[in-house]
């Protein structure tokens, strides 16, 4: 059995008698030591050439006696009489500095010494030309550490930093220390020390908008071109600032998942706000910063600056502890994927990220590797984590004979729960609903036979057993596709511009897929969900001039045609009940505004602001109320609304009535101005008649005794256009 | 009901104006044609030949006798109105921005452009005196120096000037002595036009600041505020009703890269005391660059950077319309 293994890796023969396993670091202090002192009486054991001390000893009656009388006193300084040697006598500075030692070595017979050697030598030397190597040796075996020394003491620190748990083969993996370590480990003190108790900051009731009365909602607007920034309160008469800041953010911001941050862009790094007066709550120094993510459960933030990244300190992409605000971990970007490159599980338990035929997944909170193992998935195109549980979605395109493939993975088991082949494959898409219980993966094909490319929808049910696959095929070129949020519904937007189709497909539980309505002639190519389902808007973004369509999907009914002319952006509010659509600066220079809708369609406010930038609802966390409680709210819908009903009247009544009285006082100031214009004006009627030379025209019509009568002509011609084709 | 439309410009109008019966309408643009119209059918009447360059300014005294244009081709021309005759020509060093006769019609005052190395003045000419005229000897001239005058009224009885600036000043010079009797800015871009109310108590500013703004014109008290989304080029002051109209739209270096439906090239109706939008107006297929009130306030006319000028009588629902309050 062992041979076989020993063919591919020769290093491995010397597994055997494997008694030398991974050492800790030498922080424990006591093996590391131990070895020291073994080289160090080994070196000498190795001295063939016995003491020399032994000669004089031992010396014969025919040597004559070099030895100086016991009273005898150097009168020859040590300079003259061998300074030549003396001048090569080692310096301080050639000490151990410069001297490694490497544990977990394998252990080998002097057979294979020199191979040993050889390999060592090759790994070694990357860092540094050795000047020096020791094998310490026992029973004519290599003990499993070695000691290497380097020409400078920066290779030797080269060499820790870079050879530290370089791993030879399955059994060996180097540990790489300083020799000069070991004294500095040696002084480390027994006892502990508790840690001082950091004071515990008081950052208020961070949730405290959840708290509002009126269920109101938040929003952050950015204009004046991302010189201001401010925080509203949605209402449905005028948005109510909470906060205005200059210069708050230096390009956007971003609100965490669950609503509790508002995170703010800075050159030298991220800042995060909360509470009732946002006040800032955590900084993250990361130079250059251009994006970042935060991980579901609000924990963790990942950011990305592509300055500052160096081969030994990793520092592209930064994992933050946000509670802490310190550094967990920091990655490499050596890919150009697409942002966020991390992709976190629903919980933040897990995060992964994807290159080149591989699928690493990382584990919180101590940020290592899931199993210390990558997953090895050659040809690896993309891959997703559903949203409602810890698996992943990952799919690989054709290989020669083997067809393309689409894979569930439950983690942390790495079962494969799912794998549906699939052939002629060009791209695929994955789309969860936003609950997990469906995947929908979009598959572009170019089937044997037929000219372009048909589009399938593979639509996996994921609560079901053995998770059952459907298809939905389609013919004309797919724009767009969007699951209903809370709901087993899904809209495509397909056809060619101007021809345009939006269909809805219902899920069925009884196995079947559902066409339930299309609507033919849409000005639109995205579409937006409502948060709680059933509405959507359906958008003509940018090139469409902004048309949008609100339709309610129960009964499939379009609620409402209206237009925002040059619209960017349509965001829902985290309820679904409102609807804002926005022209950013950031895409169109002119009338940049944002305006609020009700899920119905219904235009409310139209809110202008100089070089309006960017509109984001702040989330919510989800409801802490169970299916149930929410299912009886449904039902009592009725009690409730007449509640609201009540108070959107009053609230109304008020409004109109606030209206009229500021009409009332505007009016009665402005007559009170004017009152006191005209008498000013009547004071002045002889001044003016005066250089009018007595002619008063204060009225049109003051001075008719001095008008002359004159008949003018007039050519007016008639013509009649008959209105309407009268039949 | 359906407007009449003037079309005796080959250029954009740069100012339109009736004079003080309303009968006439006194119309200038880019070119070198000084246009007057009969109001009620919008016949023209005829023309005042002679400029050389774009017109920028008109003006009509009190009794009609006389009319004062100002040019780009750096000469302020005084009109017989009734024969078209060019009673006067005073020639500058630069543009002649705005023109206007004080209230007793005998004093003309002109601004021109700071250009070509000459500075902004306002010049002022008594007509009793000939030889002021002759010579083309101001008997003031007012030096601007900070930011050009781009446009000025006289304020009432003659007294002062009032004039607004590039950089969104609004100055009052007195007549008499040239100094600054008062100062506002009020506005953070150039004032495109002034416009004084029947009565001239108070005035209405029209600028690239998308606002038009109502001030007292004895104070310069700032009043009221009328907000659009475009740059307002013209305001003026219904004679009769609390209403204002406000013309203007995308700047017209601008509307190539917009289309028509957004360059919002309407003329927008608000009420005075509320500062509230209650209509509009469609029409021209460029921004909006004249608005004036009919002195009877049945009608007003617009001119738009398309050339052409439109007269609009009103609609019963015009008169008829009352906010809530």
């Amino acid at each position: 059995m062992q041979d076989a293994e020993n063919v591919a890796a020769p290093e491995a023969a010397e597994q055997r008698s494997q008694s030398h396993v991974d050492r800790p670091t030498p922080a424990a202090g006591e093996a590391p030591a131990g070895q020291a002192r073994d080289a160090a009486s080994e070196t000498g054991s190795e001295g063939s050439g016995g003491e020399p001390g032994g000669a004089a000893e031992n010396g014969g009656a025919d040597e004559p006696s070099f030895s100086d009388p016991e009273d005898f006193v150097e009168d020859v300084s040590e300079e003259e009489l061998l300074g030549d040697v003396l001048r090569d006598r080692p310096q301080e500075a050639d000490g151990i500095d410069p001297v490694i030692v490497v544990d977990s070595v394998p252990q080998v017979g002097p057979d294979r010494l020199e191979k040993l050697r050889n390999v060592i030598h090759k790994i070694f030397s990357k860092f540094g030309k050795i000047t020096n190597d020791f094998y310490p040796e026992e029973d004519g075996r290599t003990k499993g550490y070695i000691f290497l020394e380097y020409a400078s003491a920066a290779h030797a620190l080269d060499a820790v930093k870079n050879a530290d748990g370089y791993k030879l083969d399955k059994q060996h993996t180097f540990r790489v220390n300083l020799v000069t370590d070991f004294d500095r480990y040696m002084t480390i003190s027994d006892e502990w020390d508790i840690p001082e108790k950091q004071p515990f900051k008081d950052l208020g009731n961070l949730r405290y908008w959840l708290e509002e009365a009126e269920c109101r909602d938040q929003y952050s607007v950015i204009f004046e071109s991302g010189d201001r920034t401010s925080i509203f309160w949605n209402d449905v008469k005028d948005p109510v600032s909470i906060e205005e800041r200059a210069r708050w953010t230096e390009t956007y911001v971003r609100w965490s998942p669950k609503g509790t941050y508002l995170a703010t862009f800075h050159q030298r790094g991220i800042a995060l706000w909360g509470g009732e007066k946002f006040k800032q709550i955590q900084r993250f120094s990361h130079q250059g910063v251009q994006l970042i993510d935060f991980s579901p459960c609000e924990r963790y933030l990942v950011t990305f600056s592509p300055l500052m990244d160096t081969q030994d300190d990793p520092q592209a992409i930064i994992i933050w502890d946000i509670l802490t605000g310190q550094k967990k971990r920091g990655f490499h970007c050596e890919s150009s994927a697409h942002w966020p490159i991390f992709k976190w599980s629903h919980d933040g338990k897990f995060f992964a990220r994807m290159t080149l035929d591989t699928l690493s997944i990382y584990e919180t909170p101590s940020m290592g590797l899931l199993d210390k193992k990558s997953l090895k998935i050659s040809g690896i195109k993309d891959f997703s984590w559903s949203p409602g549980g810890n698996i992943i979605a990952f799919w690989v395109p054709e290989d020669k004979d083997i067809p393309a493939r689409v894979t569930l993975m439950q983690l942390p088991t790495r079962q494969e729960i799912r794998v549906r082949n699939l052939f002629n494959v060009v791209d695929c898409k994955l789309h969860w609903q936003k609950n997990g219980d469906y995947l929908c993966v979009k598959v572009d094909r170019t089937p044997k036979g037929t000219q372009g490319v048909v589009t399938n929808f593979e639509i996996f049910r994921m609560r079901e057993k053995q998770v059952p696959v459907d298809v939905v095929e389609m013919k004309e070129t797919i724009i767009a596709f969007a699951w209903e949020p809370n709901g087993s519904k899904f809209a495509v937007l397909h056809g060619e511009a101007p021809r345009i189709s939006v269909s809805f497909y219902h899920v069925k539980n009884n196995g079947k897929i559902e066409l339930i309505k299309m609507f033919d002639k849409q000005q639109a190519n995205t579409i937006f969900w409502s948060p709680q389902g059933q509405f959507v808007v359906l958008a003509g973004l940018r090139s469409m001039n902004g048309a949008l369509a609100f339709v309610d999907t129960s009964d499939c009914t379009v609620m409402n045609i209206a237009e925002h002319y040059m619209a960017s952006d349509v965001e829902w509010d985290p309820t679904g009940r409102y609807v804002v659509t926005s022209v950013s600066w950031w895409s169109h220079k002119v009338d940049n505004a944002y305006w609020l809708w009700t899920f119905q369609g219904r235009l409310l406010q139209k809110n202008s602001k100089d070089r309006f930038c960017q509109l984001l609802w702040r989330p919510r966390p989800p409801t802490l109320l169970s299916q149930d409680q929410v299912k009886q709210i449904k039902k009592d819908l009725k009690k409730y609304s007449k509640i609201f009903e009540q108070k959107d009247r009053l609230s109304q009544s008020k409004a109109s009535k606030e209206l009229v009285e500021r009409r009332r006082t505007m009016m009665e100031d402005f007559r009170k101005y004017r009152k006191m214009a005209q008498e000013l004006y009547m004071e002045q009627k002889n001044a003016r008649l005066e250089l009018r030379g007595g002619v008063d025209t204060d009225e049109l019509d003051s001075n008719v005794d001095d008008w002359e009568e004159e008949t003018i002509e007039f050519f007016v011609t008639e013509e009649i256009i008959p209105l309407g084709n009268q039949e | 009901m359906k407007p009449i439309l003037l079309q005796g410009h080959e250029r954009s109008i740069t100012q339109i104006k009736y004079n003080r019966e309303g009968d006439l309408l006194f119309t200038v643009a880019k070119d070198p044609i000084v246009n007057v119209w009969y109001s009620v059918n919008g016949e023209r009447l005829g023309t005042y030949m002679g400029h050389t360059g774009a017109v920028w300014c008109v003006d009509a005294d009190w009794d009609t006798k006389h009319v004062l244009t100002g040019s780009a081709d750096n000469s302020c021309r005084l009109w017989d109105c009734e024969t078209g005759k060019q009673l006067a020509l005073l020639k500058t060093n630069s543009a002649v921005r705005t023109c206007g006769f004080d209230f007793g019609g005998n004093i003309i005052m002109f601004s021109t452009d700071k250009q070509m190395g000459y500075q902004c003045f306002v010049s002022f000419f008594d007509l009793r005196d000939p030889s002021q005229i002759d010579n083309n000897e101001p008997y003031m001239k007012i030096p601007c120096n900070d930011s050009k005058i781009t446009s000025a009224v006289w304020g009432p009885l003659g007294e002062c000037i009032i004039a607004g600036h590039e950089g969104g000043e609004l100055n009052q010079y007195s007549a008499k002595s040239g100094e600054v009797l008062v100062t506002v800015k009020e506005h953070s871009r150039q004032i495109n036009d002034i416009q004084l109310s029947r009565d001239m108590t108070m005035f209405v500013t029209a600028s690239k600041d998308n606002t038009a703004k109502l001030f007292d014109s004895t104070t310069l008290e700032h009043q009221k505020t009328f907000r659009t989304e475009r740059p307002v080029n013209s305001a003026a002051l219904s004679p009769n009703y609390d209403h204002v109209v406000l013309g203007g739209g995308q700047e017209a270096m601008d509307v190539t890269t917009t289309s028509t439906r957004i360059g919002k090239f309407e003329a927008r109706f608000f009420h005075l005391a509320f500062e509230e939008e209650f209509g509009r107006v469609k029409g021209h297929f460029g921004p909006i660059n004249s608005v004036a009130f009919h002195p009877d306030g049945k009608s007003y006319s617009s001119g738009g950077e398309d050339g052409y000028v439109r007269i609009h009588y009103f609609d019963p629902q015009y008169f008829e319309f009352e906010f809530e309050a």
